[in-house]
């Protein structure tokens, strides 16, 4: 059962960040008082661009990328997805902490293969936003972790179902609130959508980009979507023991920072960077020593 | 136009000619060889800013006018003089053939992609000027395409419409 | 969606993807650019029919020329088109590229533009009104559909007429052909 388990649950975040990617556009459209594309465009577009001709720029170019979508296929087995996770017994917290990274990582190699300007900036944007929220994150995490006394998200998960969900309940509430704070730059939506910025330096990273590489990474695009809510889904609001409610959880929290991205125009890198090293940071910081002195 | 910059102007140079025409249409006509001192009196007088060099063929004369578009800004403590917010327009005749003039980038380094320009489409020759590579065009031209004499409709006929359709041997072309 | 498109799909998926997803290059020349942006905003709201301007040619697959057609511009048409991932499909926008338009007897502006790239289709008018972007897109679908809209296939078959008049009118390209042509 858990081999099945282990092939079907990256195959359902796949489903599930794809769907959130599509509502994420038709959402948007709404707001901005348009009819807006099908609920499936995203499928069309990956399948669009798999049957485009696409031009390598090296083996590095080539690599990144399934480097990166590798990353994010195996964080989605560690995290407890309703009452399924396949590896989340082993790992917990650290492992999902340390693979993360890799996703902006192999984009970062891969982007940099191509030579292009954009591209470059783009990178050094997209590690510096990663630098920006990581620091607000691990103080979220050691908070959480402090509190229940332990690193696994299962554990986590059932001490929460037992009793109330962490953003609900006293010391945790303030990381709560500072975790809240990190979760637009953790999922690039404006006001921190300046990795991309298809305004200013061509949608950045991805500039060189064309048929099935752009294809694989939009996938990486919509798993890391899935990954982000889906971990505050967990941490946050008590995950839960069943797939449905799981999902409707999900769906509340992308709502909830897609109405934010709408309205928002965008900071400029070192805007974004001070504010996330000051508000969250500062709030995250506040937490953790409450969770300390207040005690499990 | 100050009164006081015309009695100077007038009484510094004596082959000047100034025609004022309703408000912001003043202009002085020189000959060729009095360009740059006229230019330079005018900029230690306060107008400073070059905001343009033009061009115009008069090819019944057989000349090129030249035209250099003037402007001052506010000085600190001085008071608003709507007579000082009016353009200055300093204009010369050059014969067409040979087109030359002297560059006036030594007082005015904003004047290089002007002069680019107005070497480009007119011919005019600047002396003294760094690169006169062309600007704007890609193709080289015999006349150049901003001259009166140059038929453009003639120029279109002889060479875009020279260029070949696309030939296809599907049978779907036309 | 009804029965007959979900046989398509089930069909041919690569060509109903290249159909209901085409990405517009965000490439200006000329005056009719001042029509995209409505037809891709709310009044018009071009992405109901999976048309989305993208900020680099690798993404796309959908190049409106927008205008008249400077030699200069050319330059930069040519280069676009040739970075784009094929299939990729060009619609002239206007009468300027058409036949030069109202600056036909100028001595700078191309004036058919189909001798240098290949064109899939035309938008006449000047300038034609968001709508027409829409009705040209339908067109665009109906010509995907049969196969027609092969300009890629031509541009590949007839490169070495295409790139002898670039040459030409451009006086020499600084880059290598796109396709070896043949001697002769």
């Amino acid at each position: 059962m858990r081999i099945v388990w282990l092939f079907l649950s990256p195959l359902i975040a796949l489903v599930a960040g794809v769907l959130l990617l599509g509502l994420s556009r038709k959402i948007m459209a709404r707001i901005h008082w348009r009819y807006g594309p099908p609920l499936l465009q995203p499928v069309i577009d990956i399948i669009r661009l798999f049957s485009q001709r696409s031009a390598s720029h090296g083996i590095l170019f080539d690599l990144g990328i399934v480097v990166s979508l590798a990353g994010s296929l195996i964080i989605t087995l560690f995290l407890p997805f309703g009452n399924i996770a396949p590896l989340s017994g082993s790992g917990g917290m650290l492992v999902i902490l340390y693979m993360m990274l890799i996703g902006p990582l192999g984009i970062a190699l891969s982007g940099g293969e191509s030579g292009n300007p954009n591209a470059s900036i783009g990178i050094s944007r997209n590690l510096m936003l990663a630098i920006g929220y990581e620091v607000p994150l691990l103080m979220v995490l050691l908070a959480v972790m402090t509190r229940y006394g332990t690193i696994s998200i299962v554990e986590i998960v059932r001490v929460q179902q037992a009793s109330t969900w962490s953003i609900a309940s006293w010391p945790l509430v303030v990381s709560g609130l500072a975790y809240l704070l990190v979760m637009p730059a953790m999922l690039g939506f404006r006001p921190f959508e300046v990795v991309q910025a298809p305004q200013e330096i061509s949608s950045g990273p991805m500039v060189e980009y064309g048929g099935s590489y752009l294809a694989l990474v939009s996938i990486q695009h919509a798993l890391s979507l899935y990954i982000t809510i889906s971990l505050f889904v967990n941490l946050m609001l008590g995950g839960s023991g069943n797939i449905v409610i799981f999902l409707f959880k999900m769906l509340v929290v992308f709502v909830l920072f897609l109405f934010v991205n709408a309205v928002f125009p965008r900071f400029r890198i070192e805007q974004a960077v001070r504010y996330l090293w000051r508000w969250p940071t500062l709030i995250g910081l506040i937490g953790l020593v409450l969770v300390a002195l207040v005690g499990r | 136009m100050d009164d006081t910059l015309r009695q100077r102007l007038d009484s510094t140079f004596d082959s000047l000619r100034i025609v004022e025409k309703g408000t912001n249409n003043t202009s002085i006509a020189v000959g060729r060889n009095a360009v740059m001192s006229v230019l330079s009196f005018l900029k230690q007088s306060g107008y400073d800013h070059l905001h343009a060099i033009s061009c115009v063929d008069w090819i019944d004369k057989g000349a090129l006018e030249l035209v250099w578009v003037l402007s001052r800004y506010m000085r600190p403590g001085e008071q608003y003089d709507p007579k000082h917010a009016e353009n200055l327009l300093l204009r010369t005749m050059i014969p067409r053939d040979p087109a030359r003039m002297v560059s006036s980038i030594p007082l005015f380094e904003v004047a290089e992609p002007y002069e680019r320009e107005i070497h480009e489409l007119f011919g005019v020759d600047f002396e003294g000027h760094p690169r006169l590579i062309p600007l704007f065009l890609e193709r080289s031209y015999d006349t150049p395409p901003f001259r009166k004499d140059f038929d453009t409709r003639q120029y279109v006929e002889d060479f875009f419409e020279s260029i070949p359709s696309i030939v296809e041997d599907g049978g779907e072309g036309e | 969606m009804d029965r007959n498109q979900l046989i398509k799909w089930l069909e041919a998926p690569a060509k109903m993807g290249h159909k209901y997803s085409l990405h517009a290059v965000y490439f200006c020349t000329g005056c009719g650019i001042i029509e995209v942006p409505p037809s891709i905003t709310a009044r018009w709201d071009a992405e109901r029919f999976g048309v989305l301007p993208t900020a680099s040619p690798r993404q796309a697959n959908l190049f409106l020329i927008t205008g008249y057609v400077s030699v200069k511009t050319l330059k930069a048409i040519i280069r676009t088109y040739e970075q784009m991932p094929e299939p990729k499909y060009t619609v002239g926008f206007g009468s300027c590229p058409i036949n030069g338009g109202m600056y036909w007897d100028s001595y700078n502006t191309i004036k058919h533009l189909d001798k240098y790239i290949p064109i899939d289709g035309w938008i006449a008018g000047c300038m034609p009104r968001p709508e027409a972007i829409f009705v040209a897109v339908t067109h665009l679908w109906t010509l995907i559909d049969k196969d027609m809209a092969d300009g890629y296939k031509r541009y590949r078959k007839y490169y070495s007429q295409y790139r002898a008049n670039q040459e030409k009118v451009l006086l020499g390209l600084e880059w290598p052909p796109l396709f070896p042509i043949e001697a002769g």
